[in-house]
């Protein structure tokens, strides 16, 4: 089957309708014949034959005709959707763009910060152990806290 | 005869095919993002001097802040990427 739908493809859109068009006109030709080939003597014993082709041919190209604009209509949607999808796209890329650069900018901020704290540390070091001793029990319940392995969970 | 009759059956079926060729990818998400939030550190054992302490603590509010920024940066994604999504109709 889709090797059929494959050949149909291959056809242009235009000679497609074109050619419906003419499965139809042939139809309704038949079907006139049909009726006009009664009255001519030599010609009548054809026209039986000719009517039922006729009507066939006419089912047969109103259906592929009607086939036609719903994958027309089908086509125009996807050409839509895909245009649609193309911008939604480009927005995302956008999005992402300016996101990134958002956080490179905070993460630089914080990082700065880290180090200019760091140095005020370091400058004022003398005077935070002054009059301070850290407990050893200080730092086994602040590492305790730091170690929380609730992260570890799965 | 026969061989008439399947292609005209053929072409009758053809009338009704549709092809969709619309494709949507899933969006990035920048790299920066993708990283795993930093470990906290651990005051050495023994330290005596609590400016050490302050100093592995403030390390770790600067990853607290830096891993925060991360997540903010997720949930803005989120919802942007979906009000991308949703506009597509």
């Amino acid at each position: 089957m889709w090797q059929f739908q494959w050949m149909l493809s291959l056809i242009p859109d235009a000679i497609l309708n074109w050619i419906y068009w003419a499965i139809i006109a042939v139809g309704l030709t038949g079907m006139i014949a049909s009726w006009v080939g009664r009255l001519i003597p030599f010609y009548g014993k054809y026209a039986g034959i000719l009517k039922p082709i006729g009507i066939a041919l006419v089912i047969l190209g109103v259906w592929l005709r009607g086939g036609y604009d719903v994958e027309m209509a089908w086509k125009a949607k996807a050409a839509d959707l895909e245009s649609k999808v193309a911008v939604s796209e480009q927005k995302s890329k956008d999005a992402n763009e300016q996101l990134n650069n958002a956080l490179k900018g905070k993460t630089k901020v914080i990082h700065d910060v880290q180090v200019v704290v760091k140095e005020h540390i370091v400058h004022d070091a003398s005077v935070i152990d002054a009059e301070c001793k850290l407990a050893p029990e200080a730092v086994k319940d602040l590492n305790e806290a730091a170690s929380n392995k609730i992260g570890d969970v799965k | 005869m026969k061989r008439l009759l399947i292609i005209l059956s053929i072409v009758i079926l053809a009338g009704c095919s549709t092809a969709v060729p619309v494709q949507r990818h899933f969006p990035d998400v920048p790299e920066d993002m993708k990283q795993n939030c930093p470990e906290i550190k651990l005051i050495p054992p023994g330290t005596t001097k609590l400016s050490e302490a302050v100093e592995v603590i403030s390390e770790n509010y600067g990853s607290y802040n830096e891993c925060r920024v991360k997540i903010d940066a997720w949930i803005e994604w989120y919802s942007t990427q979906q009000k991308i999504f949703d506009s597509v109709k």
